[in-house]
């Protein structure tokens, strides 16, 4: 279970940001959903997920709430503030950006 | 971190800070469900369950170190952090009592003894003046030949006049007074002052008013000013003082103001101030140079343009004035530094004293927590599998050691608190401001600050020792012998101190050495029942010179009736009796031109005839003062052997002839010439550690008429009884029996003088040494302790040496051998310092150079001693080791 390589602090931020807009969740689901989603592709490693998910929580962009879950456990969820909102459309702009850009790099016709 | 996110994060982190064992609690929950879902999923994918757990806690990795990296992310940590070190650290330094006792005892000897130095150097040296704007105001002085004295009254005006650097210029006079109270009449000093003398300070008085210009002129000075001290000790603190009467050497004066208690511009300790009201006969006289001259720079004018400007005064006068003001020139100081410059040097050598002994007791300290950290590998490898990070290790040890440095730094704020008291009350009355030394706010600080420092000093490196260590090297059985790093840097420490008491006790020696060589000094007479006091007669009820001299050869033969008194006599100033101004005098040897060049310096001292009897001065060459020596007969005098050398080498001074100290009736030109009749043998009148300076006598009765008013009509009488005891009150009786309504004051015998003089040096050295041998102990424990652990830790070394064939002797001597060595070391280098330290000492050695060989062979030998049997208790431990014993000790 290695990090993705070539991935930033910043953009694993936004994917756990974007995970949690979809719906609150607590850190098991969150790791599952991203390895769903990205096809298996994109796996954080049990711990480094904790220590990423309260820093976002001491940044003000997600919030925990301890709720009881379906099958009567009691788990914290997370979900996004509106300030986490914010961040999550300002880090899916630069994502934007900087891989339009280095499309455009990769695309290059080679002499 | 933006500001906006606040709100939501601050109840967050306060909510860690103060719900912590709750939030702990969840955060263990959080990561402990995790795992549980994970195992889950394995299980669901087929593995077995307990091989599901294991994969699951794997991929979490160490839980307790996840939930210390999610901790970390709330900043607030340091603070919770910090409150967990200090608890540790107190449950550590608990553990190891022993430790924590040595270390406190010896910082607080160092923090206390810094303290306590430093108060006094903050009181005596580095707090301003209590006058308005201190780095305004300077002291002004004239230069002759290689002596400062003051100016002259015409030299005063003439500068005042047209000095444009200065804001305001004053000068005074310091005087002693007989105040009239209800009873017996006192003494009391005081200043005879220009009108400008308190403003010039800026200080403005506490009741009434100050002199006004007007009472700068004669006829209008019947004007008093006191201090508060006066005004609360003798007048009873009587709240309706200003305007009321005061009796000032028999004449009135009206009280018009009251200066506060902390107004002491020259630290002469004033009790009051009578207007200095020049008569124009004064104004005339550029001939006597004793005026204090003060003066406040104008706004933004620096010292050394003021010294340019006074140059150039200085040269105008010497073209108007070319006799009086021949090679003279005018000189500006900071009042301060005229104040307080000749203390520097014995200050700042206390300081570098204390200094030395706090670093001894830091490498002290350092060595024990070296030893100690040993023991705290395993401690710590534990804490680091937990997931402490090397900084958190280190941050950890440094509060420990802050713990113990402020522990030392409170209780050796106690100890300075009582050593300061001790100093103020035996420490020498010549040094300005002592009494003001006290623990305040600043001196809490500067301890504070030490005590800090010290923690860094001897905590830094054992603390980053400790956490750089491997993990795997801790476990290891601690059956090794310690690393050899480890053991020099230990090594290194112990000589340091070594050396570094070496040089403390270099400067001790020589200073006891200097103090032993003064006070075997002769002081060319006899000490012993000689009782001395000082009486001084009123200018109003004796201002006719004849009056004056007649009161005092009555008062000697009315003392030499006395019952136990073998002789009597009076003279201007008794040798070594301290306090009083020069009485310098200019002579003319017969046979020069009458040029101020070949004017020859010497001290006058005007005498009764049965002076040099009473003292028992021996006469070289022929007589003392006879009777018939009076005014109508040829003028004569005797001068002192250094006299006769400088003036008339190798001749017999005996029928020359000199002139000196009053005008002729032709005028200023017109000499009135002295015969020599006697010389006598040198006496060491300012100190026995001074130089001896020229001095001549003159009888009593061919005294210069104007001689009375520059030795203000006060004489010292002398009385050499027959035993020890010469009651005061019958001294007094008699005096008063001539001169009613006048007391003798510092009364005491020759040798309470003698003694006086010689407290400054003695104190000096009494402290020096008490830190030199605080110094030498400290070092000395330190070398017992390095090697009593370093034959603790190779008692297996030892024990196997010894099953070998190795002989007690041997240990013996291989321990020894090894302590010798580390002391060889710390001598060497110590010698090295010492020798270019002492240097400094050089001006206050007496009879001994800087780098005398006998005193430092002597402490060489000393600390060697010492050192020797610092080592030898260790080394017959390691002697005594049973091969037996060692060989099973793990």
């Amino acid at each position: 279970m290695s990090k993705p390589s070539d991935l930033v602090q910043g953009t694993l931020d936004m994917l756990l940001l974007k995970i949690l807009a979809l719906e609150p969740m607590n850190g098991f689901a969150v790791s599952q959903r991203l390895k769903q989603v990205s096809g298996d592709v994109l796996q954080m490693s049990d711990g480094s997920l904790y220590p990423a998910l309260h820093k976002l929580e001491q940044e003000g962009w997600i919030t925990a709430e301890w709720k009881t879950s379906i099958n009567g456990r009691r788990a914290k969820y997370y979900s996004l503030t509106r300030l986490g909102r914010r961040q999550l459309e300002k880090e899916t702009d630069n994502w934007g950006r900087l891989s339009s850009a280095i499309s455009r790099v990769v695309k290059l016709k080679e002499a | 971190m933006q500001p906006k996110n606040w709100i939501f994060t601050v109840p967050l982190r306060l909510r860690s800070l103060f719900r912590q064992p709750q939030a702990d609690q969840e955060l263990d929950d959080e990561l402990r469900d995790h795992v549980e879902l994970k195992t889950e999923e394995y299980v669901s994918k087929g593995m077995a369950a307990q091989e599901a757990r294991r994969m699951a806690l794997l991929d979490m990795g160490g839980i307790e170190k996840r939930k210390e990296q999610c901790r970390d992310t709330r900043h607030v940590n340091w603070l919770q952090d910090l409150l967990h070190d200090l608890r540790y650290g107190l449950r550590m330094l608990r553990k190891s009592s022993g430790f924590t006792a040595v270390a406190i005892l010896t910082l607080a000897v160092g923090i206390g003894a810094n303290t306590a130095i430093f108060s006094v150097v903050d009181a005596v040296l580095l707090r301003p003046l209590a006058v308005q704007e201190p780095s305004r105001v300077v002291y002004v002085s004239e230069t002759w030949r290689d002596i400062s004295p003051g100016l002259s009254i015409g030299n005063f005006v003439e500068v005042r006049t047209q000095a444009a650097s200065f804001e305001s210029l004053c000068a005074s006079n310091s005087a002693s007074f007989n105040l009239a109270t209800d009873d017996m009449p006192e003494r009391v000093d005081g200043e005879y002052a220009t009108a400008s003398y308190f403003t010039t300070f800026g200080v403005p008085p506490m009741a009434g008013r100050v002199f006004t210009a007007e009472e700068d002129q004669p006829g209008h000075d019947q004007v008093v000013v006191i201090s508060e001290r006066l005004w609360r000790t003798r007048l009873h603190a009587n709240p309706a003082v200003v305007g009321h009467l005061l009796t000032i050497n028999g004449l009135r004066y009206t009280v018009v103001g009251i200066m506060p208690a902390s107004f002491d511009p020259l630290l002469s300790l004033s009790e009051l101030w009578l207007p200095e009201a020049f008569t124009p006969q004064k104004l005339a006289d550029y001939d006597s140079h004793y005026l204090n001259v003060m003066g406040r720079l104008k706004r933004g004018v620096a010292l050394a343009q003021a010294q340019s400007e006074l140059n150039l005064i200085a040269t105008r006068l010497l073209t108007e004035h070319p006799i009086d003001d021949k090679e003279r020139g005018l000189r500006a100081i900071p009042l301060s530094t005229a104040l307080l410059g000749n203390q520097k040097l014995a200050l700042r050598m206390l300081l570098a004293a204390v200094g030395f002994v706090l670093l001894i007791a830091c490498a002290n300290i350092a060595n024990l927590q070296l030893g100690r950290s040993r023991t705290r590998h395993k401690e710590i490898a534990v804490r680091v599998a937990l997931g402490a990070s090397p900084q958190r290790i280190v941050r950890q040890l440094l509060v420990e050691n802050i713990l113990l440095g402020l522990a030392g730094g409170t209780i050796g704020v106690l100890l300075a608190y009582w050593g300061l008291a001790w100093i103020v009350v035996y420490g020498p009355a010549e040094v300005p401001r002592l009494a003001e030394s006290r623990i305040d706010a600043l001196a809490l600080a500067f301890a504070c600050g030490v005590a800090l420092l010290a923690s860094f000093l001897f905590g830094l490196a054992p603390a980053l020792r400790a956490a750089s260590l491997q993990l795997s090297e801790a476990f290891k059985e601690a059956g090794r012998t310690a690393s050899g790093s480890r053991d020099r840097v230990r090594s290194g420490l112990v000589v340091s101190e070594v050396a570094l008491a070496l040089v403390l006790m270099a400067g001790a020696g020589l200073l006891i050495r200097s103090a032993l060589l003064v006070s075997h000094v002769d002081p060319g007479f006899a000490t012993s029942n000689l009782v001395v006091g000082r009486v001084g007669l009123p200018t109003a009820e004796y201002h006719a010179p004849e009056q004056a001299s007649q009161a005092f050869e009555r008062m000697v033969a009315e003392v030499d009736r006395l019952p136990g008194v073998e002789s009597a006599a009076v003279v201007s100033r008794v040798p070594l009796a301290g306090g009083g101004g020069d009485n310098n005098n200019g002579l003319l040897p017969e046979g020069k031109a009458l040029d101020p060049a070949n004017l020859v310096l010497a001290r006058l001292q005007i005498v009764s005839s049965a002076y040099l009897s009473t003292v028992r001065i021996r006469l070289k060459v022929g007589r003392g003062f006879r009777p018939q020596d009076t005014r109508e007969r040829t003028l004569v005098a005797v001068v002192n052997e250094t006299l006769a050398r400088t003036v008339w080498p190798g001749q017999d001074p005996i029928g020359k002839r000199f002139a000196c100290c009053e005008a002729g009736p032709k005028g200023r030109m017109d000499p009135v010439w002295h015969e020599v009749v006697g010389v006598i043998a040198d006496v060491h009148s300012w100190g026995l550690d001074r130089q001896i300076q020229p001095e001549f006598f003159l009888p009593i009765a061919q005294m210069p008429p104007g001689a009375w008013d520059w030795i203000g009509r006060t004489m010292d009488i002398v009385v050499r009884t027959r035993n020890r005891a010469l009651p005061a009150r019958d001294l007094q009786a008699a005096v008063a029996a001539v001169t009613p309504g006048v007391p003798v004051y510092e009364l005491s015998t020759m040798e309470h003088k003698v003694a006086g003089t010689l407290q400054r040096s003695q104190f000096d050295t009494f402290l020096l040494s008490i830190f030199a041998a605080t110094a030498l102990l400290l070092s000395s424990v330190g070398i017992y302790g390095l090697l009593s652990y370093m034959v603790a830790q190779r008692t297996r070394d030892i024990g196997i040496r010894m099953t070998l064939g190795a002989t007690q002797g041997q240990i013996l001597l291989q321990v020894l051998g090894y302590g010798a060595r580390l002391t060889a070391i710390g001598l060497a280098v110590g010698l090295a310092g010492a020798l270019a330290a002492t240097r400094v000492l050089s001006s206050m050695l007496f009879g001994v150079g800087s780098t005398d060989a006998i005193t430092f062979a002597g402490v060489s030998l000393l600390v060697a001693g010492v050192a020797f049997v610092a080592t030898f208790i260790p080394a017959r431990r390691a002697m005594q080791v049973d091969p037996m014993v060692a060989l099973r000790y793990e």
